[in-house]
């Protein structure tokens, strides 16, 4: 189709970058993206692919530039340079609703339920808003944002207020109300962090059952047991440079990974 | 059994209402204080659209409130009759919010509410002197009325109707029916696809965004709707009082009410606003005419009224945010509590004896 030929017009256009490409057209793609916050290179030249149904790991030490990587990709920040694109479209620069409806949406890492709401308007908000009532996916918001607390196991509390929750359910609503919006693409922020191992099982279950139905997943992370075990391709970031790309097994066996994390041993000399 | 009593209240309380014109009571102070009243009622209920639902404290209704008094007085000048230029008035105020909201509403909380401030003072002084500005440009000369536009600070002067008695009785039940039209449209925005989007802005405007509610959009309609509304009510007001002039309809004390009033009764709540607007002014009404006397020594307490709502705006703000709707559930739960407690002394549950 279409996107087929946009992506070898982009290729052929700056022959200096021309590198293999998977035959698997990718969903989301990012190409070359800076962001810089005065002369602070936060995101640097970072290009990647995710591929529909797959989860797709984002790891890196603090500061990497994960989060603005996110937030450039969802409209949080405006890009210093490059494109990100989405099934073939540009998608650089939309605002974040736009993006929403297009079918990219993300959970926040500090987590920002509307709090004077109760769950279930919560996650309402995100099914009136999101993609699938703009594509009529959505009939009901009410009845769909029932079944998405029930998917996510937050049915028995749907008439609590979102400031009484605790920070496990706080987490889930969070992916709850991204979830009502239909999206095609989930960016999760960190949705483990901060919680005790049954319940990080219980959201790792959740995240393995989005996949499932369909949902393409990019996950920022710091929790390696959730990162690596769920992931089908982790991606590492350090001062806002790529610095591998793989499978779980490759990027820990990976020197430059390890340097990142731990730093250079004194053996290597 | 509750409920339908509540029922009736309501309902007799409708037909007091209704009836105060044709009884006379009072001596036509009650009729004039009704009127107050309603117009009052819906110009806190078309702020709380915008302040309460969405969450944008504006101190800058004033402006829309003197955009349409001013919109129907001139038009009125010229000939038109004043029911007509009604929408009219709404529409300017609409569109006038448009023009300054798209910019200012970028803001966000305490920002807005100071560009707000910034935006009310500067129309004002751009009414006091709009006629000087005007009266030597040679296109615009063509729109000026016997060599005035809004009259400046001496403001502008309607004629007045010939049976005044039956005119005022009229404008009693139009400000009811502006009333009831405003609480109307804010209970459909309150449980319709529009105000969650508000309510979601007010909580969190990031996660709002997220997902896929078009805040800036939203924010300005509802601006827009609020400004219609109180647009309306300045109509109403400039053909009540047949006169008006920048301090009075532009003025700062204005748009303080109408932040007052939401906040007295409860805000973001649909009754909260009628219950603040009654409040405001029966104190209003008290205060102005009220004297305090020690032997030799008068105390005007005219002069005080704004200090009294400083006062009550503190001491709600630190000790019932809600407002009295806030109060009154906070009251009604400890008398339930109470009740409970009580029967339960008379009726020992049974088995404990």
């Amino acid at each position: 189709m279409g996107q087929e030929e946009e992506g070898k017009f982009r290729e052929g256009s700056s022959p200096c970058r021309v590198r293999v490409r998977f035959h698997m057209a990718a969903i989301i793609e990012g190409n070359n993206v800076y962001k810089s916050f005065g002369g602070l290179m936060a995101v640097n030249d970072v290009s990647f692919q995710v591929h529909p149904g797959e989860i797709m790991g984002l790891i890196g030490p603090n500061g990497a530039g994960k989060t603005t990587l996110f937030r450039c990709l969802t409209g949080g920040y405006r890009v210093s340079g490059g494109r990100f694109f989405f099934r073939g479209r540009d998608i650089t620069n939309l605002s974040p609703h736009a993006i929403c409806v297009r079918g990219i949406t993300n959970t926040h890492q500090v987590v920002k339920p509307f709090s004077d709401m109760t769950v279930l308007d919560n996650v309402r908000v995100g099914a009136f808003f999101g993609r699938g009532w703009v594509k009529g996916e959505v009939k009901d918001a009410t009845q769909e944002a029932r079944r998405v607390l029930e998917f996510t196991g937050l049915l028995p509390k749907e008439n609590f207020l979102a400031r009484n929750l605790t920070l496990p359910d706080r987490k889930r609503l969070e992916v709850a109300r991204a979830l009502a919006t239909r999206p095609e693409v989930l960016l999760l922020d960190e949705v483990v962090a901060g919680l005790n191992p049954t319940e990080t099982d219980r959201m790792i279950h959740l995240i393995r059952k989005m996949r499932e139905s369909g949902i393409t997943i990019l996950m920022v992370e710091h929790v390696m047991r959730a990162v690596l075990g769920v992931s089908d391709r982790v991606m590492v970031l350090s001062f806002g440079e790529k610095i591998a790309e793989g499978t779980p097994q490759e990027v820990c066996a990976n020197p430059g990974v390890i340097e990142a994390y731990l730093g250079k041993g004194l053996g290597g000399r | 059994m509750l409920r339908s009593r509540k029922t009736w209240l309501y309902l007799a309380g409708l037909i007091f209402l209704l009836w105060i014109p044709f009884s006379g009571i009072g001596g036509g102070y009650l009729q004039t204080l009704g009127f107050l009243t309603f117009l009052y009622v819906a110009l806190s209920t078309a702020w709380n659209i915008l302040g309460g639902y969405a969450g944008q404290t504006s101190f800058g209704h004033g402006t829309f409130y003197g955009l349409g008094a001013y919109t129907t007085s001139v038009l009125v000048l010229r000939g038109m009759h004043p029911l007509a230029t009604l929408p009219l008035a709404g529409l300017v105020a609409s569109c006038y919010a448009l023009l300054w909201g798209y910019p200012c509403l970028r803001l966000r909380g305490q920002y807005f509410a100071i560009a707000t401030i910034g935006v009310g003072e500067a129309t004002r002084l751009l009414m006091l002197n709009l006629d000087d500005l005007i009266k030597d440009n040679a296109w615009l000369k063509g729109v000026l009325h016997e060599g005035v536009l809004t009259g400046g600070a001496t403001g502008l002067m309607l004629p007045t109707p010939g049976d005044i008695h039956s005119y005022a009785f009229g404008f009693y039940y139009g400000a009811m029916g502006l009333m009831f039209a405003s609480l109307l449209v804010s209970w459909k925005v309150k449980n319709s696809k529009f105000g969650l989007g508000l309510l979601a802005i007010n909580m969190d405007l990031d996660a709002a965004e997220t997902l896929g509610v078009k805040t800036a959009y939203y924010k300005n309609l509802a601006l827009m709707l609020s400004a219609f509304m109180v647009g309306i009510g300045g109509s109403i007001y400039a053909q009540y009082v047949f006169y008006i002039d920048p301090q009075t309809v532009f003025g700062f004390p204005m748009s303080i009410a109408m932040v007052l009033m939401p906040t007295i009764g409860g805000i973001g709540t649909l009754m909260g606003p009628v219950w603040g607007a009654v409040v405001y002014i029966v104190v209003q009404d008290q205060i102005l005419t009220a004297n305090l006397e020690f032997g030799d020594f008068k105390l005007s307490l005219s002069s005080l009224h704004l200090l009294i709502y400083g006062g009550l705006l503190v001491l709600i703000v630190l000790f019932e945010p809600k407002g009295i709707l806030g109060l009154h559930k906070r009251l009604a739960a400890a008398w339930a509590k109470r009740k409970k407690e009580n029967s339960g002394k008379d009726h020992p549950p049974a088995g404990s004896g």
